[in-house]
């Protein structure tokens, strides 16, 4: 089976996110740079997928649009397992909103004819969760979003030996869970959790270097590069403390509460 | 007065077939004993090469082997009197050398000590005051192994030890009978007794655990240098040791210098708490694989004869390495093992996983956002380092995360404070990289290690203090091979310096001090915390103190992997510390002060007070 996973670089979680000067985007010096957490987890499901078949010709390539410094992430993602790499250069990811990634990658994607497209549920910066249902409406190929586990199964009644089809899980609200039956080729978004990532290695890295990193150049690929987003304003959350303290014996402020919640606040 | 003493008997001269037979038989013996020394020798010798070996400064070394072999201080020290009858038989063997030279000679009228000289008669004297001692020794030791029989030898009695022992005492036993007798018939016998014990016993080395005779001298000269030393990686392809290939010249040497002697796990954390890691079979792991499989395999080193389990058990204490007497360092061996399994993405383990994945994303160890450490930073009003302070004041990710970390740094810091100390905190810091370190994940550790050197090297620190000894090591040790590290030392030696200026406290509180693992085995400090805690009571010793202190469990990565099996180490530890009846355990590492927290709490109410020796100080400061 041919997997392609789509991921992006972000700011790391322990980041201190600064306004650049011009107010109009983050301050991108001295940040430093990781793997999205849900695309981490598409990886690993499609590692584990390659692993798990008995096809000896699987192989699962990663997909990353966005500047030079994305090569760090791709990078790391080889030494995690991945067979070879696709950079899709641009340094204009900013202004291209959720549609306009997904042409890139969707330009990318579709010389390699994969049997399977995985892509985080969301990224962490922007949070958009809209990348990885739109990629599957330009590739005209089925999808299914929030999926914690991904299992090939054989066919029915098909007369090859390589799965054609896949069961997945997905998470529901309120701890529901639905499985589901998918033909291939599909495009997936995976949430995080489903399973525990495996670590980065020494080999992995030594490894990785040997590996191929195709570049295309994003105006090459995709006919319509002109942006489409622009950025107006960039301001970071204002942090304000609303804590009330009720007061009064314990049963009073117990009343107050219930008061509260019930008619303020609205959860009870 | 030594003219008038008998001389030694020796036969004055052999016949053609007595020569001729002690000829072939000395050709059997050294051949039996080449046979198989020299396949051993081959296998170390065509073992890696080891990276980062070198041979100076040679004067440690020389002063090493001198103290150690030649004076067999740590045989002694460390076990008194089955050291002192062991140090009886080495010495004697030394100044046999020269008599079993010329014994070996006499068949050939060719003795070159003649027992009527001045040199001779005295050599022989001397000679024979030894095989007195030696002979009293290995009685001694017979009379240990076979009928005192302590745990730590094994439940299996060796009876090679046995023969050895008879073969040492017939050795010792000739030799001096041959100052008594007289008659022609009665020395050539003896004579013969004597030459067939020699070439009975030289080929019995190889065979046996006493080839250390032969290679415990040369493994005390070509240690690491250091204590516990973790190696460099060689090149691209070292990986650690994963197979037989990567095992290198003094793992291996290290591994047939093994005298099965059980010192080391007599002290391991985890063996004398059920664990199935035993130091000593670790190292025998490792030779039988070098019998049966050799140094130019691919076959795993972790399976067959080694269990990754096992492995994965050790603390990184040191308490093996330090109680060794033949030289083996047990702590590179075992990380070097865990390297081979984590490098390679062979060690599967849940905790593990979450430990790395955690500093691969993020900066500290117990996985908290950074945010908190600004805000417990804002909170007690630590000055930020900005170039302009003596000290960088490193919190450590205990330091800057646990609540019990954090008091201990907050107490240290009210003590800089009152000494008046120019000191800052850096805005960011990384974990040292330590448990990784020592887990063998080499790949994280650089990462770590380059990013907080370039940090520190950004803000011009020129000096950090620290509450962890941990942290010290690290930074000090681990990190030179990726850059040169500032200046840096333990809170303890900070305040014992500064001693003379802190108030004493007279409340006549009993206080036993914890000595850390690497506060003292690593880093040779013992007295300085005790100046410290000093200052707030009077101090009483636990039973296993300084150099012998028994780890509370958390090293070597272990406070972040899972459940242990069998007993709790903190509770072995803690139990001992409560069993000196003191009214506080004075720690001087975050990571025993969380240990013993919780064991202390599973001991119920009467459990004395725990705090950080920063913290008794602190507690006599004006408010």
């Amino acid at each position: 089976m041919k997997i392609i996973v789509a991921i992006k670089q972000v700011p790391e979680r322990d980041a201190q996110v600064r306004i650049a000067a011009d107010g109009k985007w983050i301050e991108e010096a001295d940040l430093q740079y990781a793997l999205n957490e849900s695309d981490a987890y598409a990886l690993e499901e499609a590692l584990q997928l390659r692993e798990k078949s008995a096809a000896p010709d699987g192989e699962v390539i990663v997909i990353s649009a966005g500047p030079e410094r994305v090569g760090q992430t791709i990078r790391e993602a080889l030494a995690k397992g991945a067979d070879r790499a696709i950079h899709v250069a641009c340094d204009d990811l900013g202004s291209r909103d959720a549609l306009g990634v997904a042409r890139l990658l969707a330009a990318a994607i579709r010389p390699e004819n994969p049997d399977l497209v995985l892509t985080g549920l969301q990224s962490e910066d922007f949070g958009l969760g809209q990348t990885g249902v739109i990629l599957a409406e330009l590739l005209g190929l089925p999808h299914a979003s929030l999926i914690l586990h991904v299992e090939a199964v054989a066919a029915s009644g098909a007369q090859n030996q390589i799965p054609a089809q896949l069961k997945v899980k997905r998470e529901l609200e309120e701890g529901w869970f639905q499985t589901i039956e998918l033909p291939t080729p599909a495009v997936l978004t995976i949430q995080s959790g489903g399973n525990k990532l495996r670590y980065a290695t020494l080999m992995g890295i030594k490894r990785a270097k040997t590996k191929e990193v195709r570049k295309l150049a994003a105006a090459d690929i995709s006919a319509d590069s002109t942006p489409v987003v622009v950025m107006d304003r960039l301001t970071l959350p204002q942090k304000q403390k609303s804590t009330q303290m009720l007061g009064g014996t314990p049963k009073e402020a117990a009343a107050a509460l219930v008061e509260k919640l019930k008619f303020e606040v609205r959860v009870l | 007065m030594i003219a008038i003493l008998p001389t030694l008997a020796e036969p004055q001269s052999f016949s053609l077939p007595e020569k001729l037979l002690f000829a072939v038989l000395a050709l059997a013996s050294l051949y039996s004993f080449w046979n198989r020394f020299g396949k051993i020798l081959n296998k170390i010798l065509h073992s890696k090469k080891d990276a980062g070996f070198h041979l100076f400064p040679i004067g440690t070394r020389i002063w090493d082997f001198f103290w150690e072999v030649l004076c067999q201080a740590k045989v002694v020290r460390e076990r008194p009197l089955p050291g002192l009858a062991h140090a009886f038989v080495f010495w004697a063997f030394c100044a046999f050398a020269l008599v079993t030279l010329n014994h070996c000679a006499v068949a050939f009228g060719i003795g070159f000590l003649n027992p009527e000289g001045q040199f001779g008669r005295l050599y022989f004297y001397l000679a024979a005051a030894f095989a007195f001692a030696c002979a009293a020794g290995i009685l001694g030791l017979f009379i240990r192994r076979f009928l005192v029989r302590p745990q730590w030898l094994g439940e299996q009695l060796s009876y090679q030890s046995g023969v050895i022992a008879l073969l040492i005492f017939v050795l010792m036993a000739t030799y001096m009978a041959a100052l008594f007798v007289t008659d022609n018939a009665s020395v050539r016998i003896l004579w013969w007794v004597h030459t067939l014990t020699l070439l009975t016993f030289l080929p019995l080395i190889p065979h046996s655990k006493h080839l250390h005779l032969v290679l415990s001298p040369a493994t005390v000269f070509l240690s690491r240098g250091g204590f516990a030393q973790i190696p460099p990686l060689a090149d691209d392809e070292d990986f650690g040791l994963v197979a037989g290939t990567d095992l290198t010249q003094l793992v291996s040497l290290q591994a047939y210098a093994c005298v099965e002697c059980g010192r080391c796990t007599e002290h391991c954390p985890a063996a004398d708490t059920g664990k199935l890691l035993n130091p000593k079979e670790i190292i025998l792991g490792v030779r039988a694989y070098l019998n049966n499989v050799g140094p130019a395999s691919d076959q795993p080193l972790l399976g067959e004869y080694n269990s990754q389990e096992a492995v994965f058990q050790c603390t990184t204490c040191g308490a093996c390495e330090f109680q060794c007497p033949v030289g083996i360092e047990h702590v590179p061996i075992l990380v070097g093992l865990r390297r081979g399994a984590v490098n390679t993405g062979a060690w599967e383990d849940e905790q593990g996983a979450k430990l790395f994945l955690a500093l691969e994303r993020g900066s500290n160890a117990l996985g908290i956002s950074p945010a908190e450490r600004d805000k417990f930073i804002e909170k007690q009003a630590l000055p930020i380092f900005d170039g302009t302070q003596e000290y960088c004041l490193w919190l450590g990710c205990m330091g800057g995360y646990d609540p019990k970390g954090r008091e201990i740094v907050a107490a240290f810091a009210r003590v800089m404070n009152f000494l008046g100390t120019s000191y800052g905190v850096m805005r960011k810091e990384k974990c040292t990289g330590d448990p990784v370190r020592r887990l063998g994940n080499d790949l994280l550790f650089q990462q770590l290690a380059e990013a907080n050197l370039e940090a520190l090297a950004q803000n011009k620190v020129k000096k950090i203090v620290t509450i962890c000894p941990h942290c010290v090591r690290t930074i000090q040790e681990d990190w030179k091979q990726y850059g040169t590290p500032p200046a840096v030392e333990h809170h303890s030696e900070f305040i014992a310096r500064f001693a003379y200026k802190l108030p004493t406290q007279s409340t006549g509180e009993s206080i036993v001090f914890h000595d850390p693992c690497y506060l003292g085995r690593y880093r040779n400090v013992y007295e300085e915390p005790r100046t410290v805690a000093a200052l707030a009571g009077n101090l009483v010793e636990a039973p296993r103190n300084k150099e012998r202190s028994f780890c509370c469990g958390a090293g070597g990565g272990l406070a972040f992997l899972g459940e242990e099996k069998g007993e709790r180490v903190s509770h072995n530890r803690a139990a001992e510390l409560v069993a000196t009846g003191a009214q506080t355990i004075a720690a001087a590492c975050p990571f025993c002060n969380t240990m013993f927290r919780d064991a202390l709490a599973a001991t119920g109410d009467s459990a004395p007070q725990l705090l950080d020796i920063s913290q008794l100080v602190a507690r006599g400061l004006p408010r």
